[in-house]
């Protein structure tokens, strides 16, 4: 008896002294953000935070929203969905945050939206671009970043400049990488182009060597490559070794080309890349000055410039967010969620303004997030040639 | 157990139901590693094949709840037989490697075979457990499920290990030649303690899969099996109590040291953490328990 | 035809370095038969020494590479001292998770120290490729098995032409014995585990500049190496030198002909089937196992 006492007393009292040493009461709004800060894509997690916490002390500075001050409550989710799961109910039921932004990768979004229905608590999402996240008729989901299907409409436009006639394709594992493949793929093939070969890579594998020499083999014209931009550089350099010497456009805005050049050198010369915010020219962004501004900010902050093309989707997430609970006079969880449907502000990548996705009655929101190509030449990211004026 | 009752906050609610399907998890490994005394690292492998099992039947073909779950159990059941199959030959660090191995090939199917498994999309929409009509829905109701089952999974191992099987299994561990001079079927018990350990596992990765209601390759994470074995080994292999104590400590203290420290120390201090545990209690938490307790 | 060839040259360059994790890990593992998980960290460690060496210190790059190499051999050696040592009456459980424990922290201790970007390390060869008839290769990596090539003469002189040697094998056969001869066992482990930990951080020394160095770098590596002492016998050198480039050969054509995504799984599928069918590994003697 004594035995099962002290084993189940003991541990029970050490979680209750622990977790009662929590929440404190304050005055802020606190705003959730969920994100990899540790694990295989911690250095993106890390970027989005670091625009996030930009967004918070500007707003702060200005005053913060109706006289209250915003704090972030950051929890890492682990590049585990069952952690983005685990951060989602911490943050609701202990941090009694009313507003969530998260969770980078598309399985941890869609590990966390079951949480948001259940507390009927709003996400802004910030990165994922999986196109179930807005179709699953969850209403709590309001989605900043491209689903794949948007970045290959974007992409459309300039097929005939770029002269696309058969293409290849290489992916990351992931729901990310499929996703972008069958987008893309289609949006080819409603242009009649050819699709060769489909290959994949592991998320941590290095030695892509083999997947290249087969798409060496297919002879394409064109190389369409989505995976983190770690993997980027291993493609790039590991294709010029092996002499596939085509026209390489990457997807899903996590290239950061500043880090290509860095760390592919040479490899990385001529290649295209789908971005979402261009710091080299922020001339050139929808809202200059609001670019420039959060460009300067950023470097004056000691944070790598090569983060930035990720760290403006924290920033653009938290401004979405405290524009809507400006709009909703409160910070609670009903209002804010009306009041994202109200949204209309200009971040860095463009117009923020939810439209319905998703089955009738249960939408949830998809701003359309604009989509922009550079080019690597000379060591430097530059506007393609057909897009200067 | 009362405990819903005087720590209503569903985020503590949902911290104790992690700690009762590891606890689950972790006495099926100790059916294995500390009673038989074979180290099986691939036990990732029978959650996930449990959850992904129930999850399936459940969204593909509509079964009941506690249709899927059974299913869960002999299917990962089954797959632990052909493990233990293998066991009958090899020993020690070999059988570990072929239980990881076991572990990565699951993980890597769970990924590539699209059409079966939804691939690194995973399987969302998992509807709630069922039971005869009452719908575990709400965080309490999962609660008293989750305990319900790893009480049985308690009960199950306590018969089993005071039985006949359960000192044949003791006997084995210790001295197989010895044990098959004196009419120990050394192949007939560590086959049934293989299939009633991975059938555990699967069970408890049934339950995991209503309760999160979603599912992905991620289960099959190395990090897991990590986990559960150092529940139990921390928390004394070869007692009934240690894995549970294990489970119940090691699911509270990463989120402990999520609150008490930065992101960035959490792990370092986990792993810290647990060197320090092993050094000065090498025989795990319960028997250290024990011996200072008989000896005052 | 082309492709197989490529295909071949990419095997055998790969296998050379699973060669190298896989001899210093057969040494070790023949040594103590514990599952050493953290066999990975000194490959990643050998990586990130490198990087520190060649990017931060701005050192000649072969002597980066030897700075990591020694740089892992003593933290080897540290690590048999501090950690091991003290457990060696412990079950095999717990030494092992100790070394999960060192696993992780190791781990997050590299994440903190360095962050989560991958590093790249600077080197002196030129990036163009060398064709040699239908078959292209970078400069580096010729460089690299010229380097492997070197390293496991080296080893096998040190090995089986040496005094040390012989006590390093005589340990392994019977440890009681070796005692009785006068060998100094307890030295003997911590320099098997210097040589081996050293070769581990020599493999990811070569290996970083050609890929990237992370702190997740050596998971994989590490289970690879694994693959590589069960196929060529535990404490079997030629076996294992044999088994790294059979693993990387099998890998790259499984990948080319088979399925890029299951790649990983033929080190798995390896492990398996050769325990199944042949558990002394292929190129030992037949023996009972465990």
């Amino acid at each position: 008896m004594r035995r099962w006492v002290l084993t189940w007393i003991a541990p029970t009292s050490l979680a209750l002294v622990i977790v009662s040493a929590g929440v404190a009461q304050q005055d802020p709004i606190k705003i959730g953000v969920i994100a990899p800060l540790s694990g295989p894509v911690a250095a993106s997690g890390n970027y989005v935070r670091m625009g996030a916490e930009i967004a918070r002390d500007w707003i702060n500075a200005r005053g913060g929203v109706h006289g209250r001050r915003v704090a972030l409550l950051v929890e890492d989710n682990k590049s585990d969905p069952k952690e983005a799961a685990g951060a989602a109910e911490k943050l609701i039921a202990r941090g009694q945050v009313p507003v969530l932004m998260g969770a980078w990768g598309s399985s941890m979004t869609l590990a966390a939206m079951p949480k948001l229905e259940e507390y009927g608590v709003p996400m802004v999402v910030e990165t994922s671009s999986a196109a179930s996240i807005t179709k699953r008729g969850n209403p709590w989901v309001f989605r900043i970043s491209p689903p794949s299907e948007m970045e290959a409409l974007g992409l459309e436009k300039y097929l005939g400049a770029l002269g696309i006639r058969q293409a290849d394709f290489m992916a990351v594992n992931t729901d990310w990488g499929r996703g972008a493949v069958t987008a893309f793929g289609d949006m080819l093939r409603r242009h009649n182009a050819g699709i060769g070969a489909v290959e994949f890579m592991d998320q941590a594998a290095t030695d892509m060597n083999a997947q290249l020499t087969k798409i060496r083999s297919a002879g394409g014209d064109t190389l369409f490559l989505t995976t983190s931009v770690e993997q980027i550089t291993l493609v790039l350099k590991q294709a010029q070794e092996l002499r596939v010497a085509r026209r390489i456009i990457t997807t899903g805005g996590s290239s950061s080309p500043s880090q290509l050049v860095k760390q592919a050198g040479a490899a990385a010369e001529d290649s295209y890349h789908i971005v979402f915010f261009m710091p080299w020219f922020p001339e050139a962004m929808p809202d200059p000055n609001l670019a420039k501004a959060f460009v300067d900010e950023w470097t004056r902050r000691g944070n790598p410039f090569e983060g930035l093309t990720e760290g403006f989707r924290g920033h653009d997430g938290i401004a979405t967010i405290a524009e809507a609970i400006r709009i909703a006079s409160r910070a609670e969880p009903q209002a804010i969620r009306e009041a994202l449907w109200k949204v209309s502000l200009m971040g860095l990548n463009g117009p923020i303004k939810f439209e319905k996705d998703g089955p009738a009655g249960r939408e949830s929101g998809q701003s359309r997030p604009s989509i922009f190509l550079v080019q690597i030449k000379g060591g430097k990211a530059a506007l393609p040639a057909f897009l200067r004026k | 157990m009362t405990t819903p009752f005087w720590l209503p906050n569903p985020y503590h609610l949902h911290i104790l139901i992690m700690a009762g399907i590891f606890s689950i998890l972790a006495l099926s490994l100790n059916l294995l590693l500390g009673y038989t005394g074979l180290l099986s690292l691939g036990h990732a492998a029978f959650f996930g094949i449990g959850a992904y099992t129930s999850a399936l039947l459940a969204l593909k073909a509509a079964w009941p709840f506690v249709a899927g779950f059974v299913a869960a159990v002999m299917l990962a059941g089954g797959s632990g037989y052909a493990i233990g199959r293998l066991a009958l030959r090899l020993r020690g660090a070999y059988f570990v490697l072929v239980t990881i191995s076991f572990a990565g090939v699951a993980s890597l199917v769970s990924v590539n075979w699209m059409e079966l498994t939804n691939g690194p999309l995973g399987l969302p929409g998992i509807p709630a457990a069922e039971v005869a009509g009452f719908v575990f829905r709400t965080k309490r109701a999962v609660y008293y499920l989750v305990l319900a089952v790893a009480g049985l999974a308690y009960l199950v191992c306590r018969r089993l290990v005071r039985s006949r099987i359960g000192r044949a299994f003791v006997a084995l561990r210790e001295n197989e030649a010895l044990a098959a001079s004196v009419g120990v079927d050394g192949a007939r018990h560590l086959g049934l303690a293989t299939v009633i350990s991975a059938g555990m596992a699967g069970g408890a990765g049934s339950l995991y899969a209503h309760y999160t209601r979603f599912v992905s390759p991620e289960v099959f994470l190395f990090s897991y099996t990590v986990t559960m074995v150092i529940m139990v080994v921390a928390g004394g292999k070869g007692t009934l109590a240690g894995p549970i104590v294990g489970a119940v400590i090691f699911t509270i203290l990463p989120e402990a040291l999520r609150e008490a420290t930065s992101w960035q120390w959490q792990m370092l201090l986990y792993g810290v953490l647990l060197i320090l545990t092993l050094l000065f209690l090498p025989r795990g938490i319960v028997p250290a328990l024990t011996a200072w307790r008989d000896r005052r | 035809m082309e492709a197989f060839l490529q295909h071949l040259l990419n095997g055998l360059l790969l296998g050379g370095t699973y060669a190298l994790l896989g001899i210093g890990l057969t040494l070790i593992f023949g040594l103590r038969n514990v599952v050493y998980f953290a066999h990975g960290e000194f490959y990643t460690l050998g990586a990130y020494l490198t990087f520190a060496a060649a990017s931060l210190l701005r050192v000649n790059f072969v002597l980066a590479i030897a700075v990591a190499i020694l740089g892992g051999s003593l933290l080897g050696a540290l690590c048999e001292r501090v950690l091991l040592r003290p457990l060696r009456g412990e079950s095999i459980d717990t030494t092992m998770l100790v070394m999960i424990g060192l696993w992780i922290a190791t781990q997050n201790g590299e994440l903190l120290a360095w962050g989560g970007v991958a590093k790249s390390i600077p080197h002196p060869f030129p990036t163009a490729p060398i064709v040699i008839g239908p078959v292209s290769v970078a400069p580096l990596r010729l460089f690299v098995l010229a380097a492997v090539l070197v390293l496991i003469a080296g080893s096998h002189v040190l090995i089986h032409r040496t005094r040390l040697g012989v006590a390093m094998r005589a340990t392994f056969q019977d440890r009681e014995t070796a005692a009785l001869m006068g060998i100094d066992v307890g030295g003997i482990h911590t320099l098997t585990f210097a040589f081996g930990s050293g070769l581990a951080a020599a493999a990811g020394a070569l290996l970083g500049p050609i890929f990237l160095v992370y702190p997740s770098m050596g998971d994989l590596a590490a289970l690879k190496a694994f693959s590589v002492v069960i196929l060529g016998g535990l404490g079997n050198f030629a076996g294992a030198t044999l088994g790294g480039v059979i693993l990387g050969i099998a890998e790259e054509l499984g990948a080319g002909y088979v399925s890029s995504g299951y790649r990983d799984a033929v080190g798995f599928v390896i492990i398996i089937l050769v325990l199944l069918v042949r558990p002394s590994g292929l190129f030992a003697r037949a023996g009972r196992v465990g």
